[in-house]
């Protein structure tokens, strides 16, 4: 018997009401129909062309409402991404919620020194060991773009050494077309052919329009290649309001969504159900240091709002958390991951990415990546709710103590203290004395230790040697002749 | 091992009552000696349970049901004890400090005492200095052992100790714990011990009468 009734609350978070998101969506679709946005791509000019778009000079592209409606009907809802082994690790759609790291971070707080110095190729193989190794992080990213990489062969490099050391799913950037034909050649060998690698993808490349409303030849190139071979791809603008777009942040939001939305026309068009992950990163420029941040509570807004949105629209969602402005990990940066990992997972984005940022995007430190997946952790028990049934209800435990008796030796807290209960791994709850005599360690001294621990103990499964000298012979022949 | 001593070992780690008290009584049965049970099978699987609690594996209700098992083996062992066995147990008065009834430390620690084989007379809460000293001294315990949640009621503790001293009974120590309570205050009262949590309770009262158990 259907009583509505449900045993299980779950914290319930939604910014916009029905009649807002349709507010926002009707101003997205009127920039897209009369301002238009500009691409810098001709096949993908003429493809929109010939679907009903109306072109202004050459490359500005005015799309009526029905092309961007057809493609959010055409994209699928929900997407499955496989690990390396084949086997299935994300289920991105609904409310679901996976977190991973992010890319290309030129520098690195040095885990044994401290100091802040350029990002190596050694880092993005110690970033990917430590990300194999936490619970949390579903799927890892470079996190950092190594400088003792000869430019232009870094990320083909980089998706080399994640592949190797990591079967978690493989979050990835690319230069240009061809690099993504040489990453996708990589991923096609360790998936064992083309069809295998469509049919169970373990990797999402990431690209972006640039903002206010322009699409570059590069990115538009990558968009459709993707399309066309159907690997999964995450194609969403990062705008500043007040600089890159409107500084109200309804603007923003609508530019920035409009933006994402004419990536999705070209993408359904070239490849009609292929695999997409869309939404925005709306953030602030601050306005006294001319820097972006990355954890602003405008960003945290347009955040919640844009996943009200997608929701709506029933695409799969990006999101951004576990990130930081300040450059070094202090309380500032505490405070930051737990807001943004906090109300990423209450707006209920699929893909969350760049735990374990720093220096608003420039800065990698590993051992953030650590801490990040311990407020992962925290998040997910609160997001969890509580069982109202009744063995949870406990009437028979209460009556059986009473008044003035205690629990602790109760049965019933035997048999679900385990479940109902968080218990962190890092975050100190010892008390005074003990912690005093065991050396008064801060957070930091145990996440330094625990991530030290992790890259001297965690072997991740290996890649089969075949791929492995497959991969290897690929990398040699362009490292060598510098050719894609 | 002895099969019914390792099934006592083993149903006191998985705090099982029932299967504990079998084991006891197959052990019993067959002949085994109480001291080789006392030691070989509770005691032995107790310590076990201590160093998982204190390295993390175990937590505070597993600990509490294997210290019920324990219990409940100690009742069927009790009987076989020689007259000598029986006084020289370790025997803790404990209560909360006058004015106090915030007991679920104190509890917990009386818990933790008995699962570690010593007997525990709990006068419960709000207990007057001259009720401690009274029945420690009828009962023949050892140690009062008085925690206390509030600032308020800290000083109760020091009266205990005082009382203790005038009517010349040194011999029974002191014990002190709870939230406000702290080394620098045990020693401002003269106290024999502090037990920074459970867990250092049952190791202070092991070190004060100098043996692992009663």
């Amino acid at each position: 018997m259907e009583t509505g009734h449900t045993d299980q609350c779950v914290p319930r978070f939604r910014l916009l009401t029905e009649s807002q998101i349709t507010r926002i969506h009707h101003n997205v679709l009127r920039i897209l129909e009369e301002i238009g946005v500009q691409i810098h791509h001709e096949e993908a000019v003429q493809l929109l062309a010939g679907h009903g778009a109306r072109v202004e000079k050459t490359d500005r592209v005015h799309l009526p409402a029905f092309m961007v409606e057809e493609a959010i009907a055409s994209a699928p809802s929900n997407l499955v991404i496989y690990d390396r082994t084949g086997r299935p690790a994300m289920e991105l759609g609904g409310r679901r919620i996976y977190f991973g790291t992010g890319t290309d971070l030129p520098k690195t707080i040095d885990l044994e020194s401290r100091e802040i110095r350029d990002t190596l190729a050694e880092d993005v193989i110690r970033s990917t060991l430590i990300s194999d190794a936490l619970p949390h992080i579903d799927f890892i990213g470079s996190y950092g773009l190594p400088r003792d990489i000869p430019r232009g062969l870094h990320y083909i490099r980089c998706f080399q050494l994640e592949v190797e050391n990591s079967t978690k799913p493989i979050f990835f950037t690319a230069e240009s077309e061809e690099d993504l034909q040489v990453i996708l050649e990589m991923a096609r060998t360790v998936a064992g052919g083309p069809e295998n690698l469509s049919a169970r993808p373990f990797l999402i490349h990431y690209a972006e329009p640039v903002s206010p409303l322009t699409h570059s030849q590069e990115a538009v190139s990558k968009l459709i290649l993707c399309a066309e071979q159907s690997i999964p791809i995450n194609y969403t603008p990062a705008l500043l309001a007040g600089s890159t777009g409107p500084v109200t942040l309804a603007g923003a939001l609508s530019v920035a969504v409009a933006e994402a939305l004419s990536g999705l026309v070209i993408h359904q068009l070239a490849g009609k159900g292929a695999p997409i992950i869309t939404g925005v990163a709306a953030t602030t420029m601050d306005m006294l240091h001319a820097t972006v941040s990355y954890t602003s509570p405008e960003f945290r807004l347009t955040h919640s709002a844009y996943a009200d949105l997608f929701h709506h629209y029933g695409l799969p969602i990006w999101g951004t958390a576990g990130c930081s402005d300040t450059h070094f990990p202090d309380l500032q940066a505490g405070a930051e991951y737990a807001f943004t990992l906090l109300t990423a997972a209450q707006d209920g984005t699929n893909l969350i990415h760049d735990c374990g940022y720093m220096g608003q995007g420039y800065i990698a430190s590993p051992e953030m990546i650590v801490f990040a997946d311990e407020i992962i952790a925290m998040v997910k028990r609160y997001m969890k709710g509580f069982t109202i049934d009744e063995p949870h209800l406990a009437l028979d435990a209460i009556r059986d103590v009473g008044p003035g008796g205690h629990f602790l030796g109760e049965r019933h807290t035997l048999d679900f203290f385990m479940r109902e209960h968080w218990r962190p791994g890092l975050l100190n709850r010892t008390n005074l004395d003990n912690w005093v005599r065991d050396g008064k360690r801060s957070l930091s001294d145990r996440l330094l230790a625990r991530t030290q621990e992790i890259l001297q103990t965690h072997k991740p499964a290996p890649l089969d040697e075949v791929s492995g000298k497959a991969l290897d012979k690929i990398w040699k022949g362009i490292s060598e002749t510098g050719r894609k | 091992m002895n099969d019914s001593i390792e099934t006592i070992y083993q149903a006191i780690l998985d705090g099982k009552i029932d299967e504990t008290a079998d084991g006891v009584k197959a052990a019993l049965a067959s002949g085994l000696k109480v001291q080789d049970i006392l030691n070989k099978g509770l005691i032995a699987a107790m310590d076990v349970v201590g160093q998982r609690f204190g390295e993390g594996e175990f937590f505070i209700p597993q600990v509490l049901w294997s210290a019920k098992a324990m219990q409940a083996g100690m009742d069927l062992l009790k009987p076989h004890f020689t007259q000598d066995e029986q006084g020289a147990r370790g025997k803790i008065v404990i209560g909360t400090a006058p004015g106090d009834i915030h007991d679920i430390g104190k509890n917990l620690v009386a818990m933790m005492l008995e699962g570690a084989g010593f007997e525990v007379v709990d006068l419960g809460v709000d207990v007057a200095p001259e009720r401690f000293v009274d029945t420690a001294v009828k009962a023949k315990g050892h140690i009062i052992a008085l925690s206390a949640l509030l600032t308020t009621t800290m000083p109760g503790m020091d009266d205990v100790v005082k009382l203790l001293r005038d009517r010349g009974l040194s011999h029974i120590k002191v014990l002190i714990g709870g939230a406000p309570v702290d080394e620098a205050f045990r020693e401002e009262i003269g106290a024999d011990a502090y037990g920074i949590d459970a867990m250092d309770a049952v190791r202070k009262v092991r070190e004060l009468l100098g043996r692992a158990i009663g």
